[in-house]
């Protein structure tokens, strides 16, 4: 079956484009963090850089506090997929398998809310945040974040284990599973594929938030969106500690999905249903 | 009785987070925006009733931005998911190194708005930008164009950084939805005889519906709502080229510090895109 | 790097002040606390700040300060500035919640909202046994007055917008420094030419500063004033700078501060307005080739853009005496000077700003010089508004020929005066 020239012509020259695509202005982007200030300020501007240099890097890393800044986002992002996940799966699962009263209403709510400009919301939240005295904690980005995307997983992950038959869960129950071992050892590792896919979701949109975490933390927690954004000053822009910030703070995303993604992979068969 | 309890049990903890951190929210600001509240005159605050809505209606601000929320959402989440999609069906296939490219093209995804707004501003720029530069390079542009100072091309240059920045979102959940569709479908089409096309259109379509309506949807939403890219990248301007209703809503609130008004626009917000998709899921509904 | 909680946070709600009132009701007392409750013998004062430079931290001249005071606690927070967009909403929110800092840099521009808030502590009763106070130009504290005659803001920086401009284009033009806006016009059509532009104008977040030096100079911000006749000419002298005589790039209607400085650095534009914050970075891309010369009057006066940077106290403030304490020391003398050589601007004390050598003395000089014209935008609360959102609309849309220039004056009429 093999055509090799087909299936270059088919599959590597779409991938080849896809990944300039997806990959030029990330490239241009590094390229810049690796490049000395007076580079940029020329016009037109040289794409090959006169000198490469590695100073922006050092004083990210070494001068601002941007590496105490990405521990702080990974525990906020990290957290909030396991918070997010922990409390969309099931109500996903409930809302797949069981019919209730009230369960159309609920699902739509869940849409519904997810329509209000966070913009108008985020006072309130701040002032109920501060009744709850959990202001500038890992806690209230992470409630935050976990609970602001939960529409999204929730609907997805519903779509994802519609997917997969009732036949399966009953199955198991019949062979004496409870209703959660059903859930979790015949769904979930079904539903694999679907919980990376939101697990990837929940992950970056903490990682990028940026009004949460400016309005809900402080001296002890503090971003890297909010880190970037101090290299925005009034009377000067540090565009060599931006782009320098930008790449590193594309990688540990990128690299975690690398690993994630080998779970991309259906685990439904023809067989298990007939099984 | 234990087959009702259930479900709400595994419901209470997801509504129990979004019931204080979103409902609670939510009804405080449909509450402000019955009343003329001035963000810096906290202790003035009398009720109007409807009256910051009538002024929205009756304001052109209003519809303008509205209408360039259309523009903002039909096209730039089109785009998104168009190549998405295609980026999806692509990664599906089995060729070498594949892990390592679906890793790669998350990366737009995994920058922050800010730096993809200043990026994106940066390679446009009039006489910085990379992108005139090649573009008169290989003379598709006859001379350096300001992009974000023209109205007529400010909104597709900022759709242009959110399309990049958005369409990895649908590669990977359509990805992922791919993965789910049984193989012995595609195994009976191919014993079926039939072609790419048919496969695609009879076995790839159906099986992936589900979640492509519902991803098409959340991503609505979203894109309606969000702004932080326009905010860096042209503030809404020109002029008002690129002031999306939420954007107006932000600023009538925060820079205006007319907070009921802007709770009002939010609010009208709201209910047209609860509109849209009620249609969305009805119809949802009776084709499921 | 152990994190402390900032131990304000618990205890804000459970410590009562009785000096609340008296800032609340805007009397005119602003007399030290009656009775102080305190639960540690540690007095803490929250301080929000915001630096350009991300390297630049104050740490060091708060732990002097600690030393010189032992019994004071400085809890510093730096905020995102954005423009002064995300600093306000940050500030806002906390101070609706409750949740302010003790004192804080802040803008003039704000004064005048945070008063009808009644957030701020008047700070007269201590300016009056100051002795840093006569260090302090008047010019300063005629600007940082508040309407109702009380002072609420101690000045600890400050820069005056003036004119970029490269020497080495105008020796080649033999040509002057222009000392009229006709003059400025016609250097810049002078200088004005293939792939270069005499004059680098912002269209975006800014740059009513620069057109509220054109077309409002001295006249007073009054009903009527945007729509009369000499003012409407004086916008349409200011838009055709774009529109007619095209001495502007063609990107001026999005242009920022970003793009205005680098088409500076790259020798695309001749001249533009900035102040004394950007100089170092000028310097470093043109060296001599750049100088920069006070703001050209026109017919409507001489008048240039004070860019403020002062502090102020806020009444919740628990222990306004240590807050003083604090806010006083860095506006005077040597700490002064230490807090500028942080935030690049230029001292308020005069005997610091007399020899300062951080940048070359020409950009010192215009600086200076340019004090006696220093003005501000009135300090109405429509002012944020104006400055941040219909400022940059109407006028985008002018220099897009989408509206004309009497149009524009009158939204910023019917903004003040409707």
């Amino acid at each position: 079956m093999a055509k090799p020239r087909y299936v270059a012509l088919t599959t590597g020259v779409p991938v080849f484009l896809l990944l300039c695509y997806a990959l030029l202005p990330w490239l241009w982007m590094v390229l810049s963090s690796f490049r000395p200030e007076s580079d940029l300020t020329q016009s037109p501007i040289a794409i090959m850089p006169s000198t490469l240099t590695l100073a922006n890097h050092i004083q990210l890393l070494a001068r601002t506090s941007f590496a105490s800044s990405l521990r702080d986002s990974i525990i906020v992002a990290s957290s909030s997929v396991v918070i997010g996940l922990a409390m969309a799966v099931p109500a996903a699962y409930a809302f797949s398998r069981f019919r209730f009263a009230g369960r159309r209403a609920l699902q739509i709510q869940f849409l519904v809310i997810n329509m209000f400009p966070v913009v108008m919301l985020i006072l309130p939240i701040f002032v109920i945040l501060r009744a709850l005295n959990l202001l500038d904690t890992y806690l209230a980005l992470i409630m935050g974040h976990a609970t602001f995307t939960l529409p999204f997983a929730i609907w997805m992950l519903t779509s994802y284990i519609n997917g997969i038959p009732q036949e399966l869960d009953q199955a198991s129950m019949l062979d004496g599973a409870t209703r959660l071992q059903a859930m979790l050892l015949v769904v979930l590792p079904l539903a694999a594929p679907g919980i990376v896919a939101v697990g990837l979701y929940l992950f970056l949109t903490s990682w990028n938030e940026y009004l949460f975490a400016l309005m809900l933390t402080g001296r002890n927690v503090r971003p890297v969106t909010v880190a970037l954004q101090m290299f925005i000053g009034e009377n000067q822009v540090s565009w060599g500690l931006l782009m320098a910030g930008g790449t590193v703070v594309s990688i540990p995303a990128t690299v975690f999905f690398l690993f994630a993604q080998k779970h991309l992979v259906g685990g439904l068969t023809g067989g298990a249903v007939k099984g | 009785m234990k087959r009702s309890a259930t479900p709400l049990l595994m419901l209470a903890p997801a509504l129990t987070a979004t019931g204080i951190l979103v409902f609670f929210p939510v009804l405080n600001t449909l509450w402000l925006s019955l009343h003329n509240v001035v963000l810096f005159r906290p202790k003035s605050q009398p009720f109007v009733g409807l009256a910051n809505y009538v002024e929205a209606l009756h304001s052109q601000a209003f519809w303008d931005s509205l209408g360039r929320s259309v523009v903002w959402v039909v096209g730039s989440v089109s785009l998104q998911f168009l190549i998405g999609l295609g980026v999806a069906l692509l990664l599906n296939r089995d060729f070498r190194m594949r892990g390592l490219v679906r890793a790669i093209i998350v990366v737009p995804w995994a920058l922050p708005s800010v730096i993809i707004g200043l990026v994106w501003t940066w390679m446009l720029d009039f006489n910085f930008g990379i992108l005139n530069q090649i573009g008169v390079a290989f003379g598709l542009l006859d001379e350096p164009v300001a992009w974000l100072a023209q109205s007529g091309t400010a909104m597709a240059a900022v759709m242009a950084a959110i399309v990049w920045q958005g369409f990895p979102f649908f590669a990977i959940t359509l990805l992922a939805g791919l993965q789910s569709i049984p193989h012995d479908l595609y195994e009976g089409a191919e014993i079926d005889g039939a072609n790419a096309w048919y496969t695609f259109v009879y076995v790839t379509v159906p099986g992936l519906l589900p979640v492509m309506v519902t991803a098409l949807l959340l991503r609505m939403i979203w894109v309606a709502n969000s702004l932080d890219l326009i905010l860096v990248m042209t503030g809404g301007g020109p002029g008002t080229s690129t002031q999306t209703l939420p954007l107006h809503a932000f600023l009538t609130a925060w820079s205006g510090g007319n907070y009921g008004s802007g709770a009002a626009l939010s609010t009208l917000l709201t209910l047209i895109l609860l509109s849209v998709i009620t249609i969305y899921v009805v119809r949802g509904q009776v084709d499921g | 790097m152990t994190k402390q909680r900032d131990s304000g946070f618990a205890s804000t709600t459970t410590r009562r002040r009785l000096l609340l009132g008296a800032a609340a009701g805007g009397a005119a007392l602003a007399a030290p606390p009656i009775i102080r409750v305190r639960s540690a013998s540690v007095r803490s004062v929250r301080w929000w700040y915001f630096f350009d430079d991300p390297n630049a931290a104050p740490d060091a001249l708060v732990s002097e300060f600690q030393k010189l005071h032992p019994d004071i606690r400085i809890d510093a927070e730096r905020i995102p500035n954005n423009g002064g967009a995300d600093y306000a909403t940050r500030l806002y929110s906390a101070l609706l919640a409750g949740q302010g800092p003790d004192v804080a840099m802040m803008k003039i521009a704000n004064l005048s909202r945070l008063l009808e808030m009644e957030a701020l502590l008047p700070i007269d009763s201590y300016l009056a046994s100051w002795p840093g106070r006569g260090d302090i130009a008047e010019q300063h504290w005629k600007l940082a007055a508040a309407p109702d005659g009380k002072a609420y803001i101690l000045p600890v920086q400050y820069v005056v917008l003036y004119l970029y401009i490269r020497q080495d284009w105008l020796d080649a033009a033999k040509m002057a420094p222009p000392k009229t806006l006709d003059e400025m016009l016609e250097v810049a059509r002078a200088m004005t030419g293939k792939d270069r532009w005499g004059i680098g104008v912002r269209g975006g977040a800014g740059g009513q500063d620069f057109w509220a030096s054109v077309v409002m100079g001295e006249v007073p911000w009054e009903k009527g004033a945007f729509v009369k006749p000499a003012a409407v000419a004086a916008n349409d002298w200011y838009l055709d700078l774009f529109r007619k005589y095209k001495v502007t790039p063609p990107s001026t209607p999005g242009d920022g501060f970003q793009q205005t400085i680098n088409n500076l650095k790259a020798g695309r534009t001749g001249m533009t307005i900035h102040h004394i914050g950007s100089a170092s970075g000028v310097v470093e891309s043109l060296g001599n080739r750049i100088t920069a010369v006070p703001l050209p009057g026109g017919p409507r006066g001489a008048w240039a853009t004070y860019g403020d940077g002062g502090q102020s106290i806020f009444a919740k403030c628990k222990d306004p005496d240590a807050a003083w304490a604090w806010i006083s020391w860095l506006s005077a003398g040597e700490p002064n000077a230490a807090f500028n050589r942080l935030t690049g601007q230029v001292p308020v004390a005069t005997s610091m700003a007399k020899n300062w050598t951080e940048v070359p003395k020409r950009f010192v000089d215009a600086t200076v010089n340019s004090l006696p014209i220093a003005r501000i935008l009135p300090n109405l609360s429509q002012t944020a508004d104006f400055v941040r959102t219909v400022w940059p609309q109407a006028t985008q849309k002018a220099f897009l020929g989408q509206i004309s220039s009497a149009e524009m004056m009158g939204a910023f009429e019917k903004l003040y005066f409707s």
